[in-house]
């Protein structure tokens, strides 16, 4: 899975230079999300995808994440990409999920 | 000056029986613009990568147009309930143990989804457990996916401290 470019290309695009605001936070995860499937789908390879991605605000507060997958290693695979500015930070992930 | 860790790992595991190939953390890179910072991540792997490669194997056509048993959502919400409930109940938020926690759930989760033996279905387990600190935070996902196979279940749990939410994705393998 080397397409990680996708992803950050995305994040950047669609919230990159903004501060965290409640109002419009649903509106940017969901306009992240769906530019990187877009891009992820425009690869045409023959790949299920999953894409997650957390939005949290600057608060001194600690998230841990963890992901665990049963599945052919040999053909699926994952990728996570974790963005921040000065307010807030973004976590995507990319699972691929070869048919 | 900031308390926040973050933490990723992820774990594989290889469902035709091979021996399964070591996976080592790698920083891909970092790029730095005027004022966001972004790190990738990437999990690679050691050795036997190739080689898998050559031997992929070529199944015969069972000639079965979708599943014969569809993924049971309520059951594996059920499960999900019962393990955040349990290990999380009046536990307080720390770094050490969070992280600890985070992988253990992870791994107790998809073994319980393994034990309800749904044939040719590939299952991916996201846990999280953050700190309560009057931080507001936004989780979503969207899949590319057949969706008459494939599904999701979710269920997130908090106490006075701590929240944890954790998401099972269950695909179908054609």
């Amino acid at each position: 899975m080397d397409d990680y470019q996708t992803e950050e290309e995305s994040v950047e695009a669609a919230i990159g230079g903004n501060a965290y605001q409640h109002s419009r936070v649903n509106q940017w995860s969901t306009s992240v999300v769906e530019q990187c499937l877009s891009q992820l789908s425009k690869l045409g390879k023959p790949f299920k995808y999953i894409v997650t991605c957390i939005i949290m605000q600057k608060n001194g507060a600690g998230l841990q994440t963890a992901s665990t997958c049963f599945w052919d290693n040999s053909t699926d695979g994952s990728c996570a990409v974790r963005w921040e500015n000065k307010s807030m930070y973004c976590i995507v992930s990319v699972f691929g999920l070869a048919i | 000056m900031s308390d926040v860790a973050k933490d990723k790992s992820q774990k594989r595991e290889k469902r035709t029986g091979k021996v399964s190939s070591e996976g080592s953390h790698g920083v891909k890179g970092n790029t730095r613009t005027k004022d966001s910072i972004s790190t990738v991540s990437c999990l690679t792997e050691l050795g036997h990568h190739d080689e898998n490669i050559r031997m992929t194997v070529t199944m015969e056509n069972t000639y079965q147009m979708g599943p014969h048993k569809r993924f049971p959502v309520p059951a594996v919400t059920d499960i999900l309930k019962d393990v955040l409930v349990s290990y999380l109940q009046e536990e307080k938020y720390e770094v050490e143990w969070s992280q600890k926690m985070t992988k253990t759930i992870c791994e107790v989760i998809r073994a319980r989804v393994k034990d309800l033996m749904i044939p040719r279905y590939k299952t991916v387990v996201l846990v999280h457990i953050g700190q309560l600190n009057g931080q507001s935070m936004q989780m979503s996902s969207r899949c590319l996916w057949d969706a008459s196979n494939d599904t999701f279940a979710s269920y997130s749990f908090k106490n006075s401290s701590l929240f944890g939410v954790a998401t099972v994705y269950a695909v179908y393998y054609e």
